[in-house]
């Protein structure tokens, strides 16, 4: 399957097409897998209708009509080559641990993008002007599969100032929108915020690909700030301040091994490794175990982040920004 | 023991009460669509209020373990800007299919003018088309030929009265209203409405088919502990146990069921509270923060 990017799409039809359908087929292949067949057969009906004239308020009840249709407790299960597929068609874009109404909600805003743009721009808009919290969540999940993202990007970021962890999780995680359309400003405010209310990094895609000085120089001032005040921050932090270690970087990796805390120490012996700053020599032969680790395959930035990823509950501690 | 509170409105309560209601086995709320004390002047207004219901409050009431459900509606107070109320009812088809969403309401009367007549009816046929169950506000001047209008209304349009809950009933209403085939819910407020020591004989004389214990706390002197407080009430004055689930939280189930957006299965799992421990005097605050416990943990971490 060929590497087709929406986000590329400038209005000639013929390119469109070819990329949309299979997505949307495909991602309804997965859903039929899952969900009951009544549910599935009122989703293709639905789909029937709309094709053959797209019509906004029967649309709009389609769309939070799938809590009438659909089981909210049923988790996505795909197959290894359907995320493959998915993975083709839009790299970083995922289902997994998806629930049944946000993938039937994402196959109804694939066929709202191919509406004429001012309908699909001011539909979704007023969508997610009305939306709930699961709405909300499905619709800045489909925005990687949706054209005109230049015209969504503002929404998105506005999305991330929410304070319910799933909106910001539906943006920030598994979601490769945000490196591809967010300015640096944008990015690093971001990836700030999902320290500050302790989201885990790694899933942030593209995290290695937009990291920049700026949020290098953030980082290193947010650990100043909470060191002052006897608190910690997020080994995965570092991961940001790769091939940015400053004289002030390297002071602060100097003081990851003195606060007693092995992630600290591993985080700073992958920084290590894909640095070759002569003057962190000595750091090296403080981390030989870590940095062996490394070379072994058992340490990387993804175990790390695994390790210290908080588990998602429904009940989870408030998100305070 | 768990309870559903069928009738408190939240956006206008602190997390202590959360805090309290959460402690005391409030496991899952109905937050009806209301007036909020000062009237609205813009659609724009409801359509944030309606999203707030479906949207933080829902967030902020799982920060405490409660389940959160609403009813949409246009109130009957503001259903008297009548150029605002048509903005309203336009709104509404947008929110009404929403997952949690467990009926219209509240509606109904307060002054008992024709607007707030046009616009009852309007809800309710807006109910029979989505299918869903009606949450009614009954007056609080001249309520007993308020509720009756009401009845007659819903008839009039069609409405089964198995679907439809009555609210803020007392002695001189409760018998047309159960005669009648309604669900009738008392709310238990302090000053204003009803006390709980009236619930105790309204039990006495008309059992626990079709009654609902709620709390209506809002913005007012009110209590968000209202459905515990009076349930430890019934137990200490003799009523069964069976027959305080039934009103505090059997019955409100059963009739916002009916809307296909609520179910146990949505709170299994989550922790009962003993209820020995709930019942026993004071301990109903256990847990929670009373300004002892509060001033005790001075240390701000």
């Amino acid at each position: 399957m060929p590497r087709l990017k929406l986000k590329t799409f400038d209005g000639s039809g013929i390119q469109f097409e070819l990329t949309i359908t299979p997505m949307r087929d495909l991602l309804l292949d997965i859903l039929t897998q899952s969900a009951s067949p009544e549910a599935v057969s009122w989703l293709r009906e639905t789909l029937r209708d709309q094709e053959r004239e797209f019509k906004k308020r029967p649309f709009y009840y389609a769309f939070s009509g799938v809590s009438r249709h659909f089981d909210k407790r049923a988790r996505i299960t795909a197959t290894e080559s359907q995320l493959a597929g998915l993975e083709a068609r839009t790299p970083g874009f995922t289902v997994r641990e998806w629930d049944q109404f946000r993938l039937a909600r994402v196959i109804l805003l694939i066929l709202l993008g191919e509406q004429k743009r001012d309908v699909f721009l001011e539909t979704i808009k007023s969508l997610l002007n009305t939306a709930d919290l699961r709405e909300q969540s499905a619709i800045y999940s489909a925005y990687s599969l949706l054209p005109h993202s230049e015209d969504l990007v503002e929404s998105a970021i506005d999305g991330l100032r929410s304070n319910i962890v799933d909106i910001f999780d539906s943006i920030a995680l598994n979601n490769p929108f945000p490196a591809a359309h967010f300015t640096d400003a944008a990015w690093n405010q971001m990836v700030l915020k999902a320290l500050f209310i302790s989201r885990p990094l790694y899933r942030i895609e593209g995290l290695d690909l937009r990291k920049n000085d700026d949020l290098a120089l953030a980082i290193s001032y947010l650990a100043h700030e909470r060191w002052a005040a006897g608190r910690r921050i997020p080994a995965e932090a570092w991961r940001n301040c790769v091939g940015f270690v400053s004289e002030e970087i390297s002071n602060d990796l100097h003081h990851l091994l003195e606060t007693g805390e092995p992630t600290d120490r591993e985080a700073a012996a992958l920084v290590l490794a894909s640095d070759g700053e002569p003057r962190l020599a000595d750091l090296r032969g403080r981390l030989e175990g870590e940095i062996d680790a490394i070379g072994s395959g058992t340490l990387s930035w993804e175990r790390l982040g695994e390790k210290l990823e908080f588990p998602v509950t429904l009940n989870g501690s408030p998100a305070k920004p | 023991m768990r309870f559903l509170d069928s009738h408190v409105h939240m956006v206008s309560r602190t997390t202590d009460d959360y805090q309290r209601m959460a402690a005391s086995g409030v496991t899952a709320i109905i937050e009806p669509s209301f007036w909020q004390g000062q009237p609205r002047t813009e659609p724009g207004t409801f359509k944030d209020y309606f999203n707030t219901l479906i949207g933080f409050e829902r967030f902020r009431a799982s920060q405490f373990g409660i389940k959160h459900y609403c009813t949409i509606g246009l109130n009957p107070k503001e259903a008297n800007n009548e150029k605002l109320a048509e903005a309203v009812m336009e709104l509404l088809p947008l929110y009404i299919c929403k997952e949690g969403v467990v009926g219209i309401g509240e509606i109904g009367f307060d002054d008992q003018t024709r607007a707030e007549e046009k616009f009852l009816r309007l809800q309710a046929q807006l109910a029979l088309e989505a299918n869903l169950p009606i949450q009614i506000h009954t007056p609080h001047r001249d309520k007993k030929v308020g509720t009756i209008r009401t009845m007659d209304v819903l008839e009039d349009v069609g409405v089964a009265p198995g679907k439809v809950i009555i609210d803020h009933n007392n002695e001189e209403t409760v018998k047309a209203v159960l005669d009648r085939g309604y669900w009738a819910a008392f709310t238990i407020y302090p000053h204003t409405k009803l006390g709980n020591e009236r619930l105790v004989e309204i039990l006495r004389e008309y059992g626990a088919e079709r009654i609902i214990v709620d709390s209506a706390a809002d913005w007012g002197i009110s209590d968000a502990l209202a459905v515990p407080k009076t349930a430890a009430l019934l137990k200490d004055r003799g009523i069964s146990l069976d027959r305080i689930e039934q009103v505090t939280y059997r019955n409100p189930l059963a009739a916002y069921e009916q809307s296909g957006q609520i179910s146990e299965r949505d709170w299994e799992g989550s922790e009962g509270i003993d209820p020995t421990s709930l019942f026993e005097g004071n301990t109903i605050l256990r847990g929670g923060m009373d300004v002892e416990t509060a001033m005790s943990q001075y240390l701000i971490e």
